[in-house]
């Protein structure tokens, strides 16, 4: 067979994204017809960087998800094919089996896997962590910054002044501490996830106890029910059975996080949030001087309860444009990881390792790497792009 | 500029300006029309949103985006600005027309010298050199009356005080000598002493360079005060027009009748002359009624006339450029007395349930924020010795201006702060060192309080239900969600606001809307004694009247004892008791409304009545004009702490006002004064107001 030409690609491809060009369609009719009862959401339609935006973000969420279905792609991202290796973008397999994509759409790396097909697989692992890890990371900033801004003085200088610390601190140095075999052997990051992820324990229970604390029969059993099972999920997640954090018993311990992506969460929470925490922190400062702030001291209403209802609802448009731009630095973050060898297995399809891998024949193969930067960088343009219209929609009216 | 023309400065012809936003075209002026002549200074005043700003921006042809003159001209010297190019107008913007906004430091860029900023108008719109230039904001420095102006020249803005800031921004105004001026709300920000000086000083400039002027303000008696014409606008339009007297004392439209009807003039009074708020609301622009915009809350409305046409603007026969936007103006009896709303009984004050005794608060504060050491603080006298007694169904209000410790003297009370020294006596019980925490639930709802900012008092992200039921549950009120929920529909039943407002979040209501949601949330706990901390004065006038009245309505009801700040005394005159003035922590003066405004007056209240604009043609005031701004509570005056300013100095033998502190003076019936002065020179003081016998 002969090698596709580009204009067969480019057809074959968009082909193969169909159901992604379906979700997206449905997405945006349905969003656009219903966008005036759709609050901050719905306005982002009124703006053409933020629809843009949203576009590219939810390619790439769809993207991810079809491809966890298996649906778009065309070869196993780990499967290797001879004759392969290194083919340019279109080859037709050698000797394609009965029901076998006849073509490498996108060529074949130097293990002779699909590169499209490591792409789309690629998506699900960066839509999956780069969103979660910046969660953890709001947890911990907001956990730690309202109070800091809410009541300043000797508190705020102190940790304020661990944020500053943790900035100073090069990341990827950081980062390579954390996997380095003797460091890991210490414990220190398993420590470091017990502690980190906490917070967001510290934090829905704080939220709650401070809401219901006037009615304590509704108080109790709620906040042993849900602290019940954050507590254990907490304990699943960072226990694992022959590392040095092993307190669950094996058989309660839901589910294990390989240490990679233990490490990746870690670093990433680490990082991130003594920026949410200033970012909170300030927020906090300005908001804490309002009348309604006033108005529920003067009732004797509690500092939590005033930080997280009445204080944090009202920060929310920043802090979404916040989580927004930080997921785009946390996919980078991820793709950076990925380019050290960091964190994630050598197999691993996402983007950062797959560029990784492809750097070295750069110079005579530019494809393996090519593609999923083209993937990251539409990705973290697209959470920009949505970060900038949100910001600019939030400003009007 | 020497020019030889001498029509009109600005002539404003059937001006209409939309906004265009994504939903609709938003209509915020309609068929506008005014003149100012040269050296004229025109009153615009109306409620806010009803296009005053507009209006000005128009003129300025700085709209915005999305804002456009759909119709009408607007003439300056004769030139139509609409038909100018970019560059005519940023000429004539420069030079000839400039304009104040009420937020001096909009105007002023921080990181200039205040020297700089003046020395650059006539440096890009003249020419001049840097010597003429100095030499120029020099002499306006000096104009604008700010002490050293060398100094001033020298500082950054940030170094003034507000009062200060809002002078050279008219300096600034004044560098290029324009032949307009328009000031929006220039003096809204700022206090009423320091407002007085910098309104005589606008009108004495205006004389002396022969500006002419465009006053945009909501307050009538700053109009009385600055303006010779006067226009009325009412939601987008003007409905009336003329010269100050006569629209004062001859009104011809029934706006700007029920508007002078809801302001506290001299003689109102709570129980035998009740204000009269405007009923309903200002429509939204793109809500308007058919035919007369004010149709819908007009006493003399007429079906079937008034809502079948537009209404054009016609002249008063008789009258000099007087004219009124409504069909019935001839047909009504313009002086007819109002009829005469439900006289209520003036309710006895009851026993005493706050006492304060000689309660101070002082601060400590770092001199150096950085390298601070231990022992290296100032103290700051937030409150200095303050004694009084508040009865129940009492209204005692607490007059002062900025700085002078009302707050600090709140939040002590409220228990978010801890007394210095002295004590505080809820029903005989000390509450001056327990902190709010450690107070109990009932102590705590029974002292509640109202705040100023309507936009601010309310938590944008919760439903107004919410957010009473919330304060119910604090209380420790009702014993399910059900009961909560009915008690909290009573409470805006209450302050008469429609039950569906529950489910509304706070930025579907208005200003005075919020501040009633406000008014329900303190008296949810049958608070027994409401600090209310300036309520109205950030309301427009026609609901400050609404909203007061509700106050005095729960108070009768309840027997609250209210303490009432404020800094308007026509307000304070209107629906106190007792009034206690404060100046820099000290109680200067206290005593019954009416022998606190009646001579024997402590200096400072006597100043402050002076200042305080009154929007009644009949009033003659006494002249007293301020010198200088509050002096901060860091660095409080030695002696007496009004001496900086005090116009009676130098009636104290041997400068003892500069080194002592004077005692409180009893003068007999409850009525105490702190001041040196002796009693005859106390008792030789004159009334600031009078009324003209008709
Ligand atoms: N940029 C804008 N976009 C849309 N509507 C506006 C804009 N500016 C003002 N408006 C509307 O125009 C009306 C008049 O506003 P304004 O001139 O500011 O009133 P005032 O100065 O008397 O308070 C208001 O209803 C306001 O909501
Ligand atoms: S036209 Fe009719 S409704 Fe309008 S102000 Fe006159 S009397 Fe009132
Ligand atoms: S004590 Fe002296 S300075 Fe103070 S108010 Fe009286 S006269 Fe004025
Ligand atoms: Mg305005």
């Amino acid at each position: 067979m002969e090698p596709l030409s580009w204009f067969e690609i480019i057809t074959r491809v968009l082909l193969q994204f169909m159901p992604v060009w379906i979700s997206l369609i449905a997405l945006f009719t349905l969003s656009i017809v219903y966008k005036r009862r759709l609050g901050l959401y719905g306005k982002l339609f009124d703006s053409t960087i933020g629809m843009i935006g949203f576009a590219l973000v939810m390619f790439w969420v769809f993207t991810g998800i079809f491809g966890a279905l298996d649906m778009i792609i065309t070869h196993d991202p780990l499967s290797q094919l001879s004759g392969m290796k290194n083919k340019l973008p279109g080859t037709p397999l050698p000797r394609p089996d009965e029901g076998q994509y006849p073509y490498y759409l996108f060529g074949g790396d130097n293990l002779a896997r699909d590169v499209f097909s490591r792409m789309v697989k690629g998506a699900w692992i960066v839509v999956q962590i780069a969103p979660l890890a910046t969660l953890f990371a709001f947890m911990v900033g907001i956990t730690l910054g309202l109070p800091a801004g809410y009541y300043g003085g000797r508190l705020d200088t102190l940790l304020s002044f661990f944020a500053n610390l943790i900035l100073a601190f090069p990341v990827i140095l950081l980062f390579y501490l954390l996997v380095t075999p003797e460091i890991v052997e210490t414990g220190i990051p398993s420590y470091m996830a017990t502690v980190l992820f906490v917070f967001p324990l510290i934090f829905v229970g704080v939220l709650l106890n401070s809401r219901y604390k006037t009615q304590p029969k509704v108080r109790t059993p709620l906040l042993f029910a849900v602290l019940g099972i954050l507590g254990w999920l907490y304990l699943s997640l960072i226990s694992e059975a022959g590392s040095k954090v092993s307190v669950l018993p094996g058989f309660l311990d839901l589910f294990d996080i390989p240490a990679g992506i233990l490490v990746v969460f870690v670093s990433v929470v680490f990082v991130n949030s003594p920026t949410v925490f200033r970012i909170v922190r300030g927020l906090a400062m300005d908001i804490k001087t309002r009348d309604y702030v006033a108005a529920a001291q003067t009732r004797g209403e509690g500092p939590w309860y005033i930080m997280l209802w009445e204080i944090l609802p009202n920060a929310r448009g920043p802090l979404i444009v916040d989580f927004c731009l930080r997921i785009g630095y946390t996919t980078i973050l991820l793709g950076t990881l990925g380019f050290f060898g960091l964190g994630l297995s050598p197999e691993s399809p996402d983007w950062g390792t797959t560029i990784n891998d492809g750097r070295r024949l750069l110079q005579i193969y530019l494809h393996p790497a090519i593609v999923p930067a083209v993937a990251l960088l539409s990705m973290v343009l697209g959470l920009n792009l949505l970060a900038d219209g949100l910001r600019e929609e939030s400003l009007r009216d | 500029m020497t020019d030889s023309y001498d029509g009109p400065i600005l002539e404003i012809d059937q001006l209409s300006i939309s906004f265009f936003t994504r939903l609709r075209e938003i209509p915020a002026v309609m068929d506008f029309s005014v003149k100012v002549m040269p050296g004229e200074a025109v009153g615009l005043v109306g409620e806010s949103g009803c296009g005053k700003s507009t209006v000005a921006l128009g003129v300025m042809q700085d709209l915005g985006k999305n804002g456009r003159i759909v119709d009408g001209s607007i003439k300056f010297k004769g030139r139509n600005l609409n038909e100018m190019s970019q560059e005519e107008l940023r000429q004539i913007r420069g030079s000839e027309i400039a304009m104040i906004y009420q937020e001096p430091m909009a105007s002023l860029n921080p990181a200039m010298k205040i020297g700089k900023q003046l020395m650059e108008v006539p440096m890009i719109h003249r020419g001049s050199s840097e010597k003429e230039a100095y030499d120029r904001a020099l002499q306006v420095v000096t104009d604008v009356k700010l002490p050293d102006p060398k100094r001033i020249l020298d500082s950054y803005p940030h170094q003034l005080s507000g009062g200060q800031q809002q002078r050279i921004v008219i300096a600034m105004a004044l560098m290029a000598e324009p032949s307009l001026l328009i000031l929006d709300e220039p003096t809204t920000a700022l206090d009423v002493t320091v407002e007085a000086a910098v309104v005589e000083l606008v009108k004495e400039l205006g004389k002396k360079y022969g500006t002419s002027m465009l006053f945009i303000s909501h307050n009538l008696g700053l109009v009385l005060e600055t303006c010779d014409r006067i226009c009325v606008m009412y939601s987008g339009e003007a409905v009336e027009r003329g010269s100050i007297k006569d629209v004062f004392d001859e009104m011809q439209h029934p706006y700007t009748q029920a508007l002078f009807r809801s302001i506290p003039l001299p003689g109102a009074d709570k129980n035998a002359a009740p204000l009269r708020a405007i009923p309903g609301n200002f429509p939204l622009p793109h809500e308007r009624p058919p035919g007369c915009n004010f149709g819908p809350r007009c006493d003399y409305f007429e079906a079937g006339r008034c809502d079948a046409q537009d209404i054009p603007m016609q002249p008063v026969p008789g009258n000099d450029r007087h004219a009124t936007r409504c069909l019935k103006f001839q047909e009504i009896d313009w002086n007819a007395p109002l009829a005469k709303s439900d006289i209520t009984e003036k309710p006895e004050p009851g026993r005493v349930v706050l006492k304060m005794d000689d309660l101070k608060k002082y601060y400590e504060v770092a001199a150096n924020a950085l390298f601070g050491k231990r022992g290296d603080t100032k103290v700051v006298k937030a409150n200095e010795t303050l004694s009084f007694e508040a009865r129940e169904s009492e209204t005692l209000a607490i007059v002062g201006e900025s700085g002078c410790g009302k707050s600090t003297f709140a939040k002590v009370l409220m228990g978010l702060e801890t007394a210095t020294e002295g004590q505080i006596l809820l029903d005989n019980r000390n509450i001056e060192s327990t902190a709010i925490e450690d107070r109990d639930t009932q102590t705590v709802a029974d002292v509640q309080m109202v705040f100023q900012n309507p936009f601010d008092t309310l938590n944008p992200s919760m439903t107004v239900g919410r957010q009473i039921i919330r304060a119910l549950e604090v209380f420790g009120i009702g014993n399910s969600d059900g009961e909560r929920r009915k008690r909290m529909l009573q409470l805006l039943d209450l302050v008469k606001l429609p039950r569906a407002f529950a489910d509304r979040m706070p930025r579907q209501l208005s200003g005075g809307q919020k501040q009633r949601v406000g008014i329900a949330r303190a008296f949810a706990g049958n608070a027994r004694i409401v600090v209310a901390d300036e309520p109205v004065s950030a309301l427009d006038v026609s609901v400050q009247a609404a909203v007061t009245d509700l106050l005095m309505e729960i108070q009768r009801e309840q027997k609250t004892t209210l303490l009432f700040i404020s800094h308007d005394l026509s307000i304070v005159r209107y629906l106190a008791d007792r009034v206690m003035v404060m100046y820099l922590g000290h109680v200067v003066e206290l005593g019954s409304t009416d022998q606190v405004f009646s001579p024997p007056y402590h200096p400072y209240t006597e100043a402050l009545l002076s200042a305080v604009p009154i929007a009644d043609t009949r009033v003659k005031k006494k002249h007293i004009v301020l010198e200088g701004d509050i002096p901060s509570a860091m660095n409080p005056p030695s002696g007496c702490p009004f001496q900086t300013r005090c116009r009676w100095k130098s009636q104290v033998p041997g400068g003892l006002c500069e080194k002592e502190v004077p005692p409180v003076r009893q003068l007999g019936d409850g009525h105490q004064v702190k001041c040196h002065l002796s009693d005859a020179e106390l008792a030789s003081m004159e009334p600031v107001i009078q009324i003209a016998a008709e």
